[in-house]
């Protein structure tokens, strides 16, 4: 990097110019890593702290490892298991598929938007200004998001090492440190597929949907060599499958960091040398300049946002339509396996509900994130209409502010139900294929359960938007981390009722394994509904505000 | 005439303890084409976001066509139509799509008007707005905002990274408009673009409005400027009564005359003449004269923009 960065004048303001992107860039990632340190580290700790305590005998802890750790579903899903009778094997089990996906999905949106999306938006044209090179410059971006994984790695580290350091836990420093890089290790990844795509596609979105790609295939290449098909050698061939070898705390195999680095180091220099062999603004791939008029949804603001969110929305239906499936396909094995465990029994004992039933009850907490992400996304989205000047085209037409911000939430309440229905729809058809023998009208009752804490989120989210436009975004994915938090948490820790009835996802009854609590819900979409209501009235007598 | 197509009461928008309007009275009648000046942030662009209700006053109100611009938003922007300096669009439609979109946002359309008018502005349409340069995309909202005919033209700096050949297009659009009775509001520091185009100025400062009148009344408020060229020595002429900024260079003089020139002429009647110039201020002249700029020397004045 030395090498390019001499394009740069010699002068010591030369040398602040020419680390200006990296910077920039280390800036913007470290930001939200140390966030997400936090989140994994406290779904780390919790996971811990709730076996340690939730299972105290030995006996206890036999017949946990020998239902989940012999189980092909469950393992297809997250991960083999590797002595579930300690508290490091369990910890490792429940952590590292889960948060790997989850930093693979940070590292790759935060790669192309920090690339991509920085380059798509003109600011480093501004921050470059001639003083390097576009080779140099991706070398500073990467250096910046290193930045980023480094923060990841250092927060997670301290939790873990924290949490480590409780006698009912007990892991060792050095165990520690090295279960935290293994956690962080598809974020950094895919943090580097994310930049190889921010070279190869010429728009932020492109690039995410092809480095998302990469990522549902190494997924679904780990899921077969999980499943116990015989199929072990796909895991060398996907880079979760990687992270799993790692073995951190049970068995550590650190050897499999040299593929993981070598892949980091490998798209790295592409990445670099792509950069250097493209204009600035350009890709390898160019997009089509242009096009012939598709004009049939561009007759108005809904249309025009039905267009826009369309290829987003696919991405999510398919998500959440694998997603369901997968559960359907697992819930009799993981139902059984849950019903096994002694304490599992008597929790859901008080749900009411066994196998199948009980095993979807506590998987369709995600679907209501998924959903309540959806959610939150369609706030930020009215935000950045807002912020870039984009609204203002129809305001100074005749289109009045409430009619444009009451149309999005209606969409996005109707593309809620949508995606409820459809997670509900694609469990049962999973379910069915396995002849579980669970009813259509009970797992489309539970899609439908999901629906009314996102359309709250999404009406708390229109509030927040319509009084303090500029805090939208960060409120409304606040209050959907903290719902999840909390529910996450607190029924491990056993937090006070006050605090756990802050969490929408906690006003959520836990269908399939329950009857909806549909008044609950009702209350839930009415709370939606009338801060929609304040939201729209405050959007409509405020200033436009711009970034 | 008759209606006002703009009025303002008062008008006031405040930003905590910064005052980008103060207390601002404007009238623009039907068909008028008015200029809006001033440098940057003397509120030019608040004022027109004020009147098109994309922010609310501090005080004060404004009116389209007799349409309270807060309260019927909807029925005043049926009348009119908005260019802003910086065209932030949608950058996975194309031009054709864009303008599909915002024509039938505002409802009618003069389709053969847009079709002269995207040859006029030598645009293709067919491109993704990505694709577009940032003159391209003005090119855009100009023919989205033209091509709907609107009774009324609010303009914030709309030629901004336009060509010289589109700058003559789009003078040619707006006197169009006017021979067709549009009303015109133009802002801009563009100040030959106003010089040329509008019948009333209004000069901006500080969120004040600080002058406003046709450009024949400001002139004549504002001072001559005189070249006169001796055959001999250049006689003492700064006593002369209304002569100020006198400035000698070699047989060459130049000065400022306000008021009467007579006094000024007697003299250089008897001081053996050779040539003689005179010449009222350009906008641009008035405009330095109005921010309190030098106008010692009007002809690097005359190079500053």
């Amino acid at each position: 990097m030395q090498a390019e960065l001499a394009m740069g004048p010699p002068a010591s303001e030369g040398r602040w110019a020419t680390t200006v992107v990296a910077r920039h860039t280390a800036r913007k990632a470290v930001r939200s890593a140390v966030l997400w340190g936090y989140v994994f580290g406290a779904y780390l700790a919790t996971q811990a702290l709730a076996y340690a305590s939730s299972y105290k005998t030995i006996s206890e802890r036999a017949l946990i490892a020998k239902e989940f750790g012999t189980n092909a579903g469950i393992s297809a899903l997250v991960g083999p298991a590797h002595e579930l009778q300690t508290v490091a094997g369990f910890t490792v089990w429940k952590c590292l598929a889960v948060l790997g996906v989850v930093g693979a999905v940070w590292g790759l949106l935060t790669g192309t938007r920090l690339l991509r999306g920085e380059e798509e938006a003109g600011r480093w044209e501004l921050l470059l200004a001639g003083q390097t090179t576009r080779r140099a410059a991706s070398a500073q971006a990467l250096a910046g998001l290193g930045g980023g994984v480094a923060a990841l790695w250092v927060v997670t580290a301290v939790i873990t090492v924290l949490v480590g350091r409780s006698s009912k836990v007990d892991f060792s420093v050095s165990g520690a440190l090295f279960l935290a890089v293994a956690v962080v290790a598809a974020a950094a990844m895919f943090l580097a597929v994310g930049a190889l795509a921010s070279q190869l596609a010429p728009t932020r979105r492109q690039a995410s949907t092809c480095a998302g790609a990469v990522l549902g295939v190494s997924y679904a290449l780990r899921m077969v060599a999980d499943s116990g098909a015989g199929l072990d050698w796909l895991r060398w061939v996907s880079p979760l499958g990687w992270i799993e070898q790692l073995q951190p705390l049970t068995a550590p195999h650190p050897f499999a960091l040299l593929p993981i680095a070598g892949l980091i180091a490998v798209l790295c220099w592409l990445t670099v040398r792509l950069a250097g062999e493209r204009d600035l603004g350009g890709s390898t791939f160019p997009d089509r300049p242009g096009s012939v008029a598709h004009t049939r949804l561009c007759s108005g603001p809904l249309g025009l946002n039905i267009r826009l969110m369309r290829s987003t929305l696919v991405g999510w239906g398919v998500g959440i339509a694998a997603y369901g499936l997968i559960l359907g396909l697992v819930a009799k094995s993981g139902g059984s396996a849950l019903s096994s465990s002694a304490s599992m029994k008597r929790a859901l004992s008080r749900l009411g509900a066994t196998g199948a039933l009980a095993y979807l009850g506590v998987a369709f907490l995600m679907m209501a994130v998924i959903l309540a992400i959806v959610s939150a996304g369609q706030i930020s989205a009215s935000r950045a209409e807002e912020a870039a000047g984009r609204l203002d085209h129809f305001l100074v037409r005749p289109v009045s502010r409430s009619s444009w911000l009451a149309g999005r939430l209606l969409v996005a309440t109707v593309v809620l139900v949508m995606g409820g229905l459809l997670a509900g729809a694609c469990t049962w058809l999973g379910a069915a294929s396995q002849h579980t023998g669970v009813s259509f009208a009970s797992v489309l009752d539970a899609g439908l359960n999901v629906v009314p804490p996102a359309v709250c989120i999404l009406g708390i989210g229109a509030l927040v938007f319509g009084a303090w436009p500029r805090a939208s975004t960060v409120a409304t994915y606040g209050v959907l981390v903290w719902s999840f938090l909390v529910e996450l948490i607190g029924g491990v820790v056993g937090l006070n009722h006050w605090v756990l009835d802050t969490s929408l996802f906690h006003q959520m009854a836990a269908a399939p394994a329950v009857h909806p609590d549909w008044a609950t819900g009702g209350v839930l979409v009415a709370i939606g509904a009338v801060t929609a209501v304040f939201g729209v009235t405050a959007f409509a007598h405020r200033d436009l505000r711009g970034e | 005439m008759g209606e006002m197509a703009i009025r303002t009461e008062g008008l006031s928008k405040h930003y905590g303890s910064v005052h980008a309007i103060e207390h601002l009275d404007l009238e623009v009648a039907e068909g008028e084409v008015v200029g809006y000046l001033g440098p940057n942030g003397a509120g030019k662009t608040t004022t027109i976001r004020l009147l098109l209700g994309l922010i609310r006053p501090t005080a004060g109100r404004a009116e389209i066509f007799g349409l309270d611009c807060q309260r019927q938003v909807v029925e005043a922007h049926r009348r009119l139509a908005y260019v802003a300096g910086e065209a932030s669009l949608w950058p996975s439609l194309t031009g054709a799509e864009t303008l599909h979109l915002l024509g039938r946002v505002q409802g009618r359309v003069d389709d053969s008007y847009r079709d002269e008018l995207i040859g006029r502005f030598d645009l293709d349409p067919s491109k993704k707005v990505r694709a577009y340069s940032k003159g391209n995309r003005q090119k855009l909202i100009l023919v989205a905002a033209l091509m709907t005919r609107p009774a009324l033209l609010v303009l914030d700096e709309p030629t901004s990274g336009l060509d010289p050949l589109m700058e003559q297009a789009f003078r040619h659009c707006v006197h169009e408009a006017r021979e067709r009775g549009q009303t015109i509001f133009l802002s801009s520091h563009i100040l030959s673009e106003v010089e040329a185009l509008c019948d009333r100025v209004g000069i901006l400062r500080e969120g004040l409005l600080v002058e406003m009148g046709t450009l024949a009344e400001m002139r004549h408020l504002s001072a001559l400027t005189v070249e006169a060229t001796f055959e001999g020595p250049v006689p003492d002429l700064s006593r002369i009564a209304g002569v100020s900024s006198v400035e000698v260079v070699g047989h060459l003089v130049r000065c400022q005359v306000r008021g009467t020139i007579e006094p000024l002429l007697k003299v250089l009647a008897t001081s053996g003449v050779r040539e003689l110039l005179s010449r009222e201020p350009s906008l641009e002249e008035l405009f330095l004269a109005q921010y309190g700029a030098s106008s010692e020397d009007p002809d690097t004045q005359a190079h500053a923009s």
